[in-house]
């Protein structure tokens, strides 16, 4: 059976480990043993909306293991602009690939994909549900700071309506019975009840607030996000909330010793660039984490251990 | 004759009742049944508000056609989960169940959320989990989103 990665849901807490171990043994392989794991292996990386770290670091990944890369990165460059149907493009590029990566506007397009097509499907972000390749970095990215997810004191900033990443993370957490979250948005951003009604044998605990200074004594990390624009149906209402938080180093001040700053960048003004110098400063590991990941994701799904 | 029994809509040979429908959904019920092309020529009969022990007041349709689709319990099940479905032969119930909503829907619904893939892609069967009998709620496998059974559109 194919091996897809298409949403936190379809992940237990020991699937997820078998990633977070790939990633930290990837970091024990030399460059050159690294380059013959992929050889041969073609991925088609089909983004088909505008994306930096997550193509570029899916396709790094590969090159880095040795394998080879076709794609677009952006709808514009695609037959889809001429009016091709998404399941047409995906049973084109399956005759080209062995493994399909996607980033689309539309939610439920690489689950979409992962039924259609006999090449293992990875999603890289399906419009405002799911990122779960960003999610395992996050995760990666704790466990390196933190040596445990259990216990973990987080607090979420900023849109968490639309932001994917925090509705990924935010479930990934409680399978690993994180069972407390801080949560500081505006009114207009705050997280989906859905997201709150989840089944577990534990109670969770939600603090809401507007005030992200009340997350700065509280947390091992914050977890900012930025307002993103793009998903903003009224304008108007993204010039309101658009500067709500702003993370800067003086605010740092009251922070735990131990705690870090993560982002899942891009960042616009929401962390003023002081951050950058101070110990809690952690967002640009997370990324450069990433391709550690998705090295460990492209293992899993092509069944390489090592 | 009883008060009761007077009120009641006239008893059929053969058909196919539709009991214990709480009061105002039995309109819901009759769009689905008018979309039934199997149904076109029957004769359906509609009862408003009857007294009911169990509901207080309730809803009834006697059907005269033996059996009903699969697709239109389904949807019927949606609409107003907890109905009784009685077949009747020689003025007699034969059979009787209640419907419930089934685990996995598939194409019976449409998705609320236009950003997702099955209102943008031509042909896609929507797929819905039910995730919450007790509230009636049901998760998108595409998008992912939660709705209520009731805020959804059924796929005619």
């Amino acid at each position: 059976m194919k091996r897809d990665l298409i949403s936190m849901h379809d992940l237990t807490a020991e699937d997820i480990q078998v990633y977070l171990d790939t990633a930290t043994r990837v970091e024990t392989i030399s460059l050159k043993e690294r380059f013959q794991l992929l050889q041969g292996k073609i991925m088609a990386s089909l983004f088909f909306e505008a994306s930096t770290r997550t193509r570029l670091s899916f396709e790094a990944a590969m090159y880095r293991l040795g394998g080879n890369v076709i794609g677009f990165a952006e709808q514009a460059a695609t037959s889809v602009s001429k009016g091709e149907s998404f399941s047409d493009t995906i049973h084109t590029v399956e005759n080209y690939s062995d493994v399909i990566v996607i980033r689309h506007p539309k939610e439920g397009t690489s689950r979409h994909a992962a039924q259609i097509s006999y090449l293992p499907v990875i999603n890289a972000g399906d419009g405002t549900n799911q990122h779960p390749t960003q999610t395992l970095l996050d995760l990666y990215t704790i466990i390196k700071n933190f040596q445990k997810i259990e216990g973990i004191r987080i607090a979420f900033v900023g849109d968490l309506k639309y932001s994917r990443t925090v509705h990924s993370l935010l479930q990934a957490l409680m399978k690993f019975r994180v069972n407390e979250f801080m949560l500081v948005s505006p009114d207009s951003l705050r997280l989906p009840e859905y997201l709150k009604r989840v089944e577990t044998d534990f109670p969770i605990t939600f603090m809401e607030t507007k005030d992200l200074e009340d997350a700065i004594p509280y947390a091992d990390i914050i977890y900012m996000t930025r307002i993103q624009r793009e998903r903003f149906p009224d304008q108007i209402e993204y010039e309101k909330v658009k500067d709500a938080f702003c993370l800067n180093a003086g605010m740092l001040k009251k922070a735990p010793e131990q705690m870090k700053v993560l982002h899942p960048l891009p960042r616009v003004n929401e962390i003023a660039p002081d951050v950058d110098d101070t110990p809690h400063a952690e967002y640009f590991r997370q990324a450069k984490n990433g391709l550690t990941m998705r090295q460990a994701i492209l293992l899993n799904v092509f069944e390489v251990t090592i | 004759m009883s008060d009761k029994k007077i009120q009641m809509i006239p008893k059929i040979r053969s058909g196919i009742v539709i009991d214990h429908i709480p009061a105002g959904d039995g309109v819901h019920i009759l769009e689905i049944l008018e979309r039934d092309p199997a149904l076109k020529n029957v004769p359906i009969t509609f009862g408003m508000n009857y007294q009911s022990n169990k509901l207080g007041s309730k809803d009834m349709l006697k059907i005269q056609k033996d059996d009903l689709c699969e697709r239109t319990i389904q949807h019927i099940s949606l609409v107003s989960p907890g109905v009784t479905i009685k077949r009747i032969r020689d003025f007699e119930v034969v059979e009787k169940v209640s419907v419930q909503p089934p685990k996995e829907m598939v194409n019976l619904l449409r998705c609320l959320n236009p950003s997702c893939i099955t209102q943008n892609e031509p042909g896609l069967k929507t797929r819905f989990i039910l995730t919450d009998p007790q509230k009636n709620l049901v998760m998108c496998v595409y998008c992912e989103r939660e709705f209520s059974i009731h805020e959804l559109s059924p796929i005619v």
